[in-house]
């Protein structure tokens, strides 16, 4: 397409869009407005869904953190979503990449600072990582933040090894135990309790590293598959030697 | 009988496709068996969903143990029920035909997989936001998939469709965040329920937003440029499996915008704007093209526009006849696609080819007793009780243009040097081609539940 | 109306979309075409954040005061939306990799990706 028309076109849709944001989409103060009703029952609230969650996650949950309470109990189907799109972005980018892997590469010798730091910082970034995702519930962070701190351990790995990469196999054995525990978890809580997903442990002290019934254990399962996947990632973009 | 927790669907091919890669470990040859099981599976609980749902209606299942809609609620409606056997159950026997390939890929079964399990989930769920994160599992599985024989057209044609559906996905979350925005909540009964509180500019906007991000997936105008150059990079099963799936699901959430998201007047005239452009602009560019992919690629478009006319014209005959077109355009393309590897002429000199790629073009082109006749013929009734005849004429016209390039592609494959497909293309083919005949000559069974489909959408269900 | 505080953040997520968009649209370079997509992504996830601003509001983490938590909702979904952005990337970049192995150049067709 012509650069001019392209301007004018989105210029175009600049103004649309801005005129519609500032005066068409007002956003409503959760607090003041959204009452809602349930649909099935036909019951009506006089508060809104996010002040529901706000009021109540401390009773339904016992997690202190009120998003991760959404992403993990109340809206846990879309983050079981979400872990798959990461990991059907991971296939499908495995399966295009197959036999670019299998070639050479010039190969650079890392230098000795960056051979000899890694050994000390590696431990300590993956400790942060699992930090992270442990406490999920009670602080800001969670599975895809520490998955991902402990993926950019794997970066430097992929730094210094530059020949051999990451062991690929064990990162594909993980990424598909933690999937599954991930499912496995959810498919308790029909068993357990009565739906997909329900929390069927004890939610525990409030603000306790042990509390919040099955968030953490997810969180858990959720930052080993996203530091595998992303460590996958980053090994087939890479390429390897095949000796 | 038990009722089966909906939530099966999804999350059993889920857990399937985290182990294939321990099962390829295990033994790279029983993967392709394994995935055939699997689907099987999805199968078989897919149809007794649907008995359920047509035994005692619509079918909610709560997730996570909180009412709707603080938490996520799945519903299965009428209409979902059909597209979820349809999807479930051809999705194994497209996966059929690539049994016969030396190609073993476990990634391109996990992918199969999963997108099986992402566009039911999509026909399943009651949840906007939800329903958007299954489109972006449909949508990157597709681009893999379209990719996965890593020719230069495989990755241009994957390559347009991501950017497509990046700027798609990106359309589907504004308006969901201007539906918030005002309404603070996400579940569709909820939205539809108090959706006249919004202002009518909103209203219209974020319509227009989710209409323009689901159209990339339904091959709607105007972000279906993808569509001819993904086609012909795709291998002919992936093309197949795109029409039978992701296709179907994108123009489920069409009709659920429309009948029970946001059921505005200038909705349905935009929706049927956009259906006679895409069908017009459709048909047309795929009379002009040579490569057999591509025209039937631009036939799919063309049948899309088609669905998209019958669902925006808001009458019980035309949803009856949005779903039987629907279903002969998902058993009809699937079946061409199949047959068109290597389509250079030939492949019509053996009966067992032949049969069921002349069945698939008689039912695209409208020739009863198939499928795709049923939908035209009860698209062509509602259509003139209410006397619009300018839209009758341009389904004929497109019609007749169908019936001349149909007509050429065939003669293309009488001549030439003998070819043929595998062994499991096909028996793949063969199945296919008689699940068309026996709903052609039984159409009752997909009547009964296509008009309880139409009323309920109508009712504003879903 | 909305806070005024707000306004320059609704304008920003509209410029980065359109300029996402133009550069989609004017662009044949693969790579280009993916940095626009990065903007595109950027600006919807900054409109989506910013519906859920309250002024004067904290992150919605126990300290007790609930009425002063902005809206946790909008939050939870751009952490999805950011997820599926990057996956999407992932894979764009994968596809831009293996169509330069087979043509050895990173740009497009004449017209782009906008031809029809």
């Amino acid at each position: 397409m012509k650069k001019a028309l392209a301007a004018v076109i989105s210029i175009a849709i600049f103004i649309v869009l801005s005129y519609f944001f500032l005066t068409g989409s007002a956003p409503i103060d959760y607090l003041k407005g959204g009452n809602y009703t349930d649909p099935i029952t036909g019951e009506q609230y006089n508060h809104s869904v996010p002040q529901q969650y706000v009021e109540d996650t401390k009773n339904d949950t016992g997690a202190s953190n009120v998003v991760t309470a959404i992403v993990v109990e109340y809206r846990g189907f879309d983050t079981l979503g979400e872990v798959t799109v990461l990991f059907t972005a991971a296939t499908g980018l495995a399966l295009l990449l197959d036999e670019l892997k299998r070639r050479t590469l010039p190969v650079v010798d890392p230098n000795f600072i960056l051979k000899s730091a890694v050994k000390v910082v590696l431990p300590f970034i993956i400790l942060v990582g699992a930090y992270i995702f442990i406490h999920g519930h009670l602080t800001p962070g969670g599975g895809f933040p520490g998955g991902a701190v402990i993926a950019a351990g794997f970066l430097l790995m992929i730094l210094v090894h530059t020949t051999r990469g990451l062991p690929e196999r064990k990162l594909s054995i993980t990424e598909s135990l933690a999937g599954i525990s991930y499912v496995l978890i959810g498919l308790l809580g029909l068993v357990f309790a009565n739906e997909f997903l329900q929390n069927y442990l004890p939610l525990g002290n409030f603000t306790m590293l042990f509390s919040a019934g099955i968030i953490p254990l997810i969180y858990i399962a959720i930052g080993f598959k996203v530091g595998s996947e992303l460590g996958g990632i980053m090994h087939n973009l890479k390429g390897v030697h095949e000796e | 009988m038990v009722a089966l927790p909906p939530v099966l669907l999804i999350a059993l091919p889920l857990l399937f496709a985290f182990l294939a890669p321990l099962v390829g470990m295990v033994s790279r040859r029983m993967v392709k068996l394994y995935t055939l099981l699997v689907l099987i599976l999805n199968a078989l609980l897919s149809i007794l969903l649907f008995i359920n749902v047509m035994a005692n209606g619509v079918v909610y299942e709560q997730l996570s143990g909180f009412y709707p809609p603080v938490g996520i609620l799945l519903s299965v409606g009428y209409l979902g029920a059909i597209l979820a056997v349809l999807i479930n159950v051809l999705s194994p026997v497209v996966y059929l035909s690539y049994f016969g390939e030396a190609e073993n890929s476990v990634k391109f079964s996990m992918l199969y997989m999963l997108v099986t399990a992402s566009s039911t989930g999509i026909v399943i769920t009651g949840d906007l936001f939800n329903m958007f994160v299954f489109f972006e599992i449909t949508a990157v599985g597709s681009y893999g998939l379209v990719a996965s024989l890593r020719t230069k057209e495989a990755f241009e044609g994957s390559f347009k469709y991501i950017v497509l559906g990046s700027i798609g996905s990106a359309f589907i979350l504004m308006g969901i965040a201007t539906i918030y925005g005002y309404l603070k909540t996400l579940n569709f009964y909820d939205i539809a329920l108090r959706i006249d509180t919004m202002p009518e500019t909103a209203r219209l906007m974020s319509f227009i937003f989710l209409i323009v991000g689901i159209g990339v997936e339904a091959e709607i105008f105007p972000l279906n440029g993808w569509v001819p150059d993904a086609y012909q990079g795709a291998s002919n099963r992936v093309a197949s499996f795109l029409s039978v799936g992701p296709s179907k699901a994108g123009i489920y959430a069409i009709a659920r915008l429309i009948f029970t998201l946001i059921p505005i007047m200038s909705g349905f005239e935009l929706s049927l704007l956009l259906g006679i452009f895409t069908l017009v602009v459709g048909e047309l560019a795929a009379l002009r093209q040579r490569d057999v992919k591509r025209m039937l690629a631009y036939s799919s478009i063309g049948q899309m526009g088609l669905i998209l006319i019958a669902l925006s014209l808001h009458s019980e005959t035309a949803l009856v006849a949005a779903v039987f077109l629907m279903v002969g355009h998902a058993l009809a393309k699937s079946i061409l696609f199949i047959g068109s590897r290597d389509y250079s002429g030939g492949l019509l000199r053996n009966p067992l080819i032949a049969g069921p790629l002349f069945l698939g073009v008689l039912s695209i082109v409208g020739m009863p007793p198939f499928p795709g006749f049923w939908g035209k013929w009860y698209l062509m009734v509602d259509l003139a009780s209410r006397g619009a005849w300018t839209i009758i004429l341009l389904i004929v016209f497109t019609a007749i243009v169908e019936g001349v390039y149909y007509s050429r592609y065939l003669f293309r494959g009488l001549n030439g040097e003998i070819r043929t497909l595998t062994k499991s293309e096909i028996a793949s083919i063969i199945i296919l081609a008689s699940i068309l005949i026996l709903i052609g000559l039984f159409p009752q069974y997909l009547y009964d539940p296509a008009v309880m489909a139409a009323r309920s959408l109508l009712g504003g269900g879903p | 109306m909305i806070p005024e505080l707000l306004q320059p953040v609704f304008v920003i997520s509209a410029a980065l979309l359109s300029i996402g968009l133009y550069g989609v649209m004017s662009k044949r370079n693969m790579l280009k075409i993916i940095i626009s997509l990065g903007l595109v992504d950027t600006g919807v996830n900054v409109l989506i954040v910013a519906m859920g601003y309250l002024p004067g509001g904290t992150a919605p983490i126990e300290n007790g005061n609930y009425a002063l938590y902005v809206d946790p909702v909008p939050q939870a979904l751009v952490l999805t939306a950011i997820v599926i952005g990057v996956s999407v990337m992932a894979l764009a970049l994968a596809v831009a990799m293996g169509y330069y192995r087979k043509t050895g150049t990173l740009e497009l067709d004449k017209e782009g990706v906008m031809k029809w």
